[in-house]
């Protein structure tokens, strides 16, 4: 029996392996890029910009209140419909996009309450040293508030990583994906495949869940998120 | 009129009515199980998260980290395959059964995290005034620990509630009709992306909505010393 399943895995890890790098790839670059846009509609949220404010709020929330898997499916099905050239991209760029955007919306949630966070006194100390609006943002307001978002930052990206699953769902050929696949060779085995699979995920997120709780600890642990 | 029967043909998902209100069914029927279900779960939880005893403490330790770790969909797959092998009862279920059950795996330990720093958030000193003025144990629990926990507790419950609603959405992935299905159904049938896609994610945000409301609402309502001491 073991040498059995033993005999699956050698024979299953090189492909897993590759799923298991698109997986850590895509979720790198969603994170990445999805935190610029994060940050940076976080800081311009915190500065009550009048018009912006209500765009970025609804951008928000729409992100937020619907499952990523039905935003999967209008930026697979629905932006390539749409009959605008550039909107017309084929499932890796969906993805990319879909990940980038969710992640965007909880980063910026995160940005815009730690920058709320840091003491008013600090802004005003600033504003009576005759810093401008941006000076006092960038030198002053922005470095303490950085380190607040640090833990919950952490909590976002392992749900991003973890939602990178189902981009499986539009065929991208990343961990989960080659586990279907995988399970087509070997169809007695399916609970054991998706052990194997969810033991690589574990391997990859439980770090990042540790650092999180590390990194509470260190800065204190301010829930500043109430409604995900 | 005619763009926007072109971009979205509300006459279509009219003929759909009936999918997407039985999808809409399933999904809150499935969301309001699985709440339930993981909250009391969830109190076991938090409850074996307090024990000193290690025996208790490491298994579900050890459970919490797995849940948190390992996506959705992977879990919903150990479940959905997985659980006849262990439960012989499983065999005959139907899907919703087996999707139900992968959320409330999911979900619990969320909720528990959220009821055990609800119970923590409870200062000693509120315990032992009240040993001090002489409640017993019940007196305690009733009148000191448990409405302060509690509204310490319900504002992000509401919130993982939202997340369980959205959650719902994988569970069309093991077949089980519910809202999203119904939209992959027109989309399947009609080949109409808009009307199928739009249209769902137009009803979960009325959904999440309902629940910003109700959230904001309880915290106005909660908003006594209890609330604001958490700062």
């Amino acid at each position: 029996m073991l040498e059995r399943y033993w005999a699956i895995t050698v024979s299953l890890f090189p492909f897993l392996w590759k799923g298991f790098i698109e997986t850590l790839y895509i979720s790198l670059v969603a994170i990445v890029v999805g935190s610029l846009i994060g940050f940076f509609i976080g800081v311009v949220r915190s500065q009550r910009v009048p018009v912006l404010n209500g765009l970025f709020g609804l951008y928000i929330h729409t992100l937020r209140g619907t499952p990523f898997l039905v935003q999967l499916y209008l930026f697979y099905f629905v932006l390539p419909n749409s009959g605008i050239s550039w909107l017309s991209w084929d499932s890796i760029t969906a993805a990319f996009v879909a990940l980038s955007v969710y992640t965007s919306s909880y980063v910026a949630e995160i940005v815009k309450a730690a920058i709320e966070a840091v003491p008013r006194g600090q802004s005003e100390a600033a504003t009576a040293l005759g810093m401008t609006r941006l000076e006092r943002l960038w030198y002053v307001v922005l470095p303490q508030a950085l380190k607040l978002t640090v833990p919950p930052m952490s909590g976002v990206y392992v749900m991003i990583i973890k939602s990178t699953a189902i981009l499986s769902v539009i065929g991208i050929s990343e961990l989960t994906r080659q586990g279907e696949i995988s399970i087509l060779r070997f169809p007695r085995d399916v609970l054991f495949i998706y052990g194997l699979i969810a033991a690589m995920y574990f391997v990859y997120c439980y770090p990042v869940l540790r650092f999180a709780r590390w990194a509470e600890r260190r800065v204190g642990a301010a829930r500043i998120v109430d409604l995900d | 009129m005619n763009w926007l029967l072109d971009f979205y043909n509300y006459r279509i998902v009219a003929q759909y009515l009936d999918r997407f209100a039985a999808g809409l069914g399933n999904t809150l029927t499935a969301a309001g199980i699985s709440l339930v279900l993981s909250i009391i779960f969830g109190t076991f939880i938090a409850v074996a998260l307090l024990s000193d005893r290690q025996a208790l403490y490491r298994p579900i330790a050890a459970y919490v980290a797995f849940i948190r770790a390992t996506p959705l969909l992977v879990q919903i797959y150990l479940v959905y395959y997985g659980l006849p092998a262990l439960l012989p009862i499983a065999k005959s279920w139907s899907d919703m059964y087996f999707g139900i059950a992968a959320l409330v795996l999911n979900s619990a330990p969320y909720m528990g995290e959220i009821i055990r720093a609800g119970i923590e958030s409870v200062p000693r000193g509120q315990i032992e005034g009240a040993k001090a003025v002489g409640m017993t144990f019940n007196e305690r629990l009733r009148h000191i620990v448990l409405p302060q926990a509690f509204a310490n507790t319900l504002p992000p419950l509401i919130g993982q509630t939202a997340v369980l609603i959205k959650d719902t959405s994988l569970l069309s992935i093991i077949t089980v009709f519910e809202f999203t299905s119904a939209g992959i159904l027109l989309n399947s049938e009609r080949v109409r992306p808009n009307e199928s896609f739009i249209t769902i994610a137009l009803g979960y945000l009325a959904i999440y909505v309902v629940i910003l409301l109700l959230a904001r609402m309880v915290k106005q309502r909660l908003a006594g010393p209890a609330w604001n001491a958490q700062g």
